[in-house]
């Protein structure tokens, strides 16, 4: 277990995990840090939480956001990523990847102009937000492509539609679902930004914004718990969805 | 010696050169392939290409198969098509410069789309072939059936062995109806038993059409040979920059065409150090 490279079962690697972050939650009980809140003072809020709709209200509105954004982003970004293979749209899929430089807070008074209401401004920051690093992650997907695939198609007598649709598009289906997965935590750690701007339709963010604001540390960390398990869970779903519509990404 | 006779070119190698920067690769490749015809059987031709590591062998896969352009010259390949008339279907030829898609290409990895099963690759294959149209299935069934490939159609290709992954590569390339297939390496790695295997599975192609040329590029040499009419050899020339054809042997004219045992006779032997001599 201490040796490099070392291979280990499955169980056990779930035995040391459990034991590691029980031994952190032991020595955090145990060891109190000035004002931050012992694990068990967190668990009992995490548990008031649930008790109240506040919560499943709030995280509905940001799932739904979050969803919402995700597929809007993913539709764009294979839009532009399939496009940038023609010479004449590659200065876009160009331009969107160095957008991951641009800071979402110098455009929220532009995007505030350009949209209509509160929820057009958190989905349209998000989308914007999400897109350039989907499209960064896709088209590097796009450059590793081994060159045999291509010259299969060659041989095979296809025309250059077949060949993307069928390297691009088809071949490349399952990296797209592991991108989304990759880059989900990207969209979930916005979304607590961007409900921010417009706090009135609620969200999870826009109740860890309020409870920061009274120095509710504890309610804040129980909330993060969640964020941390709902981004954790998303993670597992995306994985075991991807393994079940691409069976051969498991071989 | 058995009764043959060559026919028209179906495959020509003109004065085809290739450089990297200032360094030549290959000069003046020269070579043809002619139809064979034996009276009373369906005869195909099978061609050697054989030379060292490092002498340009894969350049003129490449060039051949038409993925890569010569420097200059050119590759012309005789080609059949059918046209519909008033009396029916019937061949017409016309000779034209190589280009991707012309030539069956197995490469020396058998590399197959990871994303397709063994069935679905065959089917898309068989749909780019027109004469097939309409009897995909039953032309996947049938080769799959002959290749002893049948329990693999839902299978993907990492599921396979490499004899399996070959013989998937041939298929394809047959359904895709090209008269050449061209095999890079086909008998690198093989095991004794697989390599008996994929022996007879070329014969087997090239009995299947008349027209059906297979070009074994190999360093193989007598593999290689045992199953060809004829053997090229790329190789250099002292004091002359890159690789060209440096001897072209017609094992027909010496009797060593096929035959089963050939690899015992003493005539195939002697060509065989004759041709390392050439190396």
């Amino acid at each position: 277990m201490f040796k490099p490279f070392e291979k280990i079962s499955r169980q056990n690697l779930v035995i040391m995990v459990v034991l590691q972050v029980l031994l952190t939650l032991a020595v955090w009980q145990a060891s109190p840090i000035g004002l931050i809140p012992q694990p068990l003072t967190i668990i009992r809020a995490l548990g008031h939480l649930f008790t109240t709709r506040l919560l499943l209200d709030n995280l509905l509105v940001s799932l739904l956001l979050t969803l919402q954004a995700l597929i809007y982003s993913v539709v764009a970004t294979l839009l532009c990523t399939y496009l940038s293979v023609i010479p004449f749209f590659r200065p876009l899929a160009q331009f969107i990847v160095k957008c991951r430089y641009l800071t979402l807070t110098g455009l929220i008074f532009i995007f505030t102009l350009l949209t209509k209401d509160g929820s057009q401004l958190k989905l349209s920051l998000l989308i914007f937000g999400i897109v350039p690093f989907f499209t960064t992650s896709l088209l590097s997907v796009i450059m590793r492509i081994n060159k045999q695939e291509f010259e299969l198609c060659q041989t095979l007598g296809y025309n250059r539609w077949q060949t993307l649709y069928e390297v691009i598009i088809v071949g490349k289906a399952d990296q797209v679902f592991e991108i989304v997965r990759q880059n989900f935590a990207i969209a979930w750690m916005m979304i607590t930004m961007v409900e921010g701007l417009s706090m009135s339709e609620g969200g999870i963010g826009a109740l860890l914004i309020k409870y920061n604001k009274y120095n509710d540390l504890t309610n804040v960390l129980a909330l993060q718990l969640i964020i941390f398990w709902i981004g954790l869970c998303f993670d597992y779903l995306l994985g075991a969805l991807r393994n079940w519509l691409f069976p051969y990404t498991k071989l | 010696m058995t009764a043959y006779t060559k026919k028209e070119t179906l495959l020509q190698a003109t004065n085809v050169s290739l450089n990297y920067g200032d360094k030549c690769i290959l000069r003046d490749v020269n070579f043809s392939i002619q139809d064979i015809i034996r009276p009373g059987m369906q005869q195909g031709q099978v061609v050697s290409l054989i030379g060292r590591s490092g002498v340009g062998k894969t350049q003129l896969f490449r060039i051949l198969s038409g993925l890569q352009k010569p420097g200059s010259g050119s590759i012309t390949i005789r080609e059949r098509k059918p046209v519909e008339n008033s009396n029916g279907s019937i061949e017409v030829y016309r000779e034209r410069k190589v280009e991707p898609g012309d030539m069956g290409v197995i490469f020396q990895n058998y590399y197959q789309f990871r994303w397709r099963t063994v069935g679905q690759s065959l089917l898309l294959a068989a749909r780019q072939n027109k004469m097939l149209a309409g009897k995909e299935e039953d032309a996947i069934q049938r080769y799959t059936d002959q290749f002893d490939l049948s329990d693999t159609l839902r299978q993907y290709p990492q599921q396979l062995s490499g004899g399996q992954q070959q013989r998937v590569s041939i298929i394809q390339q047959l359904l895709k109806g090209s008269d050449f297939l061209l095999l890079d390496e086909p008998f690198s790695g093989l095991d004794v038993c697989v390599l008996d295997k994929v022996v007879e599975l070329l014969l087997q192609v090239s009995l299947s059409d008349e027209l059906k040329t297979l070009i074994i590029v190999s360093h193989d040499i007598a593999t290689a040979a045992a199953i060809s009419d004829t053997v090229f050899i790329l190789g250099r020339k002292p004091g002359q920059p890159g690789s060209t054809i440096v001897k072209e042997i017609d094992l027909i004219e010496r009797d060593l065409a096929w035959k089963s045992n050939v690899r015992e006779e003493r005539a195939f032997i002697d060509t065989i150090r004759e041709i390392k001599e050439c190396l």
